[in-house]
């Protein structure tokens, strides 16, 4: 498989607002396609970030180059080249969901019968046909969200930045906007730039950087940081505690099971040939992103508030 | 093009649509309307009455169509205003609502993006004030219409004027503001205070002199004589025609800013349309320069 080539490439970027060291001698690479993770408790820099990628805040040093063309030269290229979801909504409330989007289009030059072909293929991928005519204040949460992602898809992007989506979204909604942007990964190869206070999303990309105080302190790939960042935890299931306290750790209690955290997985299954016996139902897993989080950092990513050292 | 047309529908659309917006710049028209409605008709027609020698003749009609012309300008002069600066203040809330992000992560220039809130402003301002107009030419035609056809002309060129004022005063004032207390805050000034400055709850002849000078200094009060000169010019022709000596018509236009003094110098009309006419253009220059300089930092 062909090396792919890199989309976003970040280099030394630094910006302060004040004392405060917002963003401190960034240096990173996304891949095009990829599903790139930005992982950091509220103030470690990722919006700051996307802020200066969007255009929409200066820096103080570094370069930024986004599908090949450089900030400082081409602001408004790279401007087509993103779409953004922000964290909130930021659609006009007061308008219906079709001017709000036929506004936006316009924006980027697209108009008149572009502009509908572009909002059918949009209303089929997201479903929202049925929305059309309804105040986007009227909406619920998850159905604003998807329209929320439609505007940001209007101009075909390279890149889709998703701002922490889904937070405060229902299962059905999050499963449906992941959905969505697995076809658009699949079929146009779109690279995706996500920042996510759920765990389990940043599992699944490519590539996670966790950010502590505007500093890159972690990064590679999900496997690579469950690897460098936690072991392995057995879960014994119908084993006693003086079963697993056997197993020479400190087990630790959860409904119905035990849980042991080992070294690595060669630590596991040395224990299951030393101890048949105990391991009568179990399971083997990886460390968690949030073991991982917390390793790094030293702080919990909690649902959309601030991160508290643990 | 086709940016700039997208934005000043949407603007506009979204400043008719929030009724907060759309009736809080109705607020100030309409307390002049109750101010009149109430008592100041009366007063102001008690004053002329008494002003006016026994022996000339003067038919209610005439000092009915003075009143209401003094109405009705001072009503347009604070609606192109106030109307400009509360529809402004949708630039303020995409601010604070972060619909500005979205619209600035769009290729579209900064000054693009500036100008469709001036130009939506303007036609909101322009919309609502000349329905105004349209609204007291019918009080005006029961009450005692003096107005010609030219005279029609230039007072819809006088809106037009002072809406380009009020919209790009507002536009740089609201540059500077991006939270819903400051909003509230500039609007509830503006709203009280602008009748008060350009001469519309009071004519500027009644302030003290001091206040008179730092008034005169103010273009909006240029732009109320204005409205006041037009709508009232008929008025003073049949004043003339009646018999009225030249001198009581100059102190009735006195006492009623028609004639305004830049210290003791009177001001033409011709002179308070060049005032307005450059400082729109200032404004809407600085207007301009200060929002491509002011990038967020």
């Amino acid at each position: 498989m062909s090396e792919r080539k890199t989309i976003i490439q970040i280099e030394h970027l630094s910006k302060s607002f004040g004392d405060l060291k917002a963003v401190d001698d960034l240096s990173f690479n996304v891949k095009e396609g990829e599903l790139f993770a930005f992982l950091g408790v509220n103030g470690a820099g990722k919006s700051t970030t996307i802020s200066i990628m969007c255009g929409q805040q200066t820096k103080d040093s570094g370069k930024v180059f986004i599908g090949g063309k450089d900030l400082d030269e081409s602001t408004e290229g790279i401007k087509r080249e993103l779409g953004v979801v922000f964290q909130n909504s930021v659609l006009d409330k007061a308008l219906s969901v079709r001017d709000n989007l036929r506004y936006r289009a316009a924006l980027y030059g697209i108009t008149g019968a572009v502009f509908e072909k572009r909002l059918a293929e949009l209303a089929e991928l997201l479903d929202f046909a049925d929305l059309m005519k309804r105040t986007v204040g009227k909406l619920s949460g998850g159905q604003r969200r998807r329209i929320d992602i439609a505007r940001a898809l209007l101009h075909s992007p390279e890149i889709l930045i998703l701002d922490e989506p889904t937070t405060g979204l229902d299962p059905q909604t999050r499963k449906l906007l992941w959905g969505a942007v697995s076809r658009l990964r699949k079929e146009q190869n779109m690279t995706v730039f996500l920042t996510t206070h759920y765990m389990e999303e940043a599992a699944d990309a490519d590539y996670v950087i966790i950010l502590d105080s505007g500093r890159i302190v972690a990064e590679g790939t999900p496997l690579q940081l469950k690897n460098k960042y936690t072991g392995d935890f057995i879960t014994l299931y119908g084993a006693t505690e003086d079963e697993a306290r056997l197993l020479g750790t400190s087990p630790e209690k959860i409904p119905g099971a035990y849980r042991i955290e080992v070294e690595d997985t060669a630590h596991a299954t040395e224990l299951i040939i030393k101890h048949p016996e105990i391991f009568r139902d179990y399971e083997i897993t990886k460390g968690k992103m949030d073991d991982i989080f917390l390793a790094a950092t030293g702080k919990r990513l909690t649902g959309g508030e601030n991160g508290e050292r643990a | 093009m086709k940016e700039l047309k997208a934005l000043i529908k949407r603007d506009t659309k979204l400043f008719f649509k929030d009724k907060g917006m759309f009736f809080t710049s109705l607020i100030t028209p309409v307390i002049l309307l109750v101010l009149y409605a109430t008592f100041l008709a009366n007063i102001y027609k008690d004053s002329f009455t008494g002003a006016i020698p026994a022996a000339l003749p003067a038919d209610d009609a005439l000092i009915d169509g003075c009143v209401g012309g003094q109405l009705f300008s001072s009503l347009l002069a604070v609606c192109c205003v106030t109307v400009a600066f509360c529809s402004n203040m949708l630039m303020v809330q995409d601010k604070v609502n972060g619909s500005r992000n979205d619209l600035t992560i769009t290729p579209v220039k900064s000054w693009t993006l500036a100008m469709g809130y001036y130009l939506s402003t303007l036609i909101a301002t322009l919309l609502i004030c000349y329905a105004a107009m349209g609204v007291c030419f019918i009080y005006i035609g029961i009450i005692g219409w003096y107005i010609t056809a030219a005279d029609v002309l230039f007072i819809m060129l006088d809106i037009f004027l002072l809406s380009l004022f009020g919209t790009a005063l507002s536009s740089i004032i609201n540059l500077f503001l991006s939270t819903q207390g400051q909003i509230s805050a500039v609007g509830t000034v503006v709203s009280a205070g602008y009748g008060f400055i350009c001469g519309a709850y009071m004519p500027i002849s009644q302030f003290s002199e001091g206040l008179q000078k730092v008034l005169s200094f103010l273009p909006g009060t240029y732009g109320t004589s204005l409205l006041r000169n037009h709508a009232l010019r008929g008025v003073f022709e049949e004043m003339g025609n009646e018999g009225f000596p030249a001198e009581v018509v100059e102190a009735i236009k006195d006492s009623i800013d028609c004639n305004l003094y830049f210290f003791d110098d009177k001001v033409e009309i011709g002179t308070m349309y060049v005032i307005l006419g450059v400082t729109v253009v200032v404004l809407i220059g600085v207007y301009v320069v200060i929002n491509g300089l002011k990038k967020e930092r």
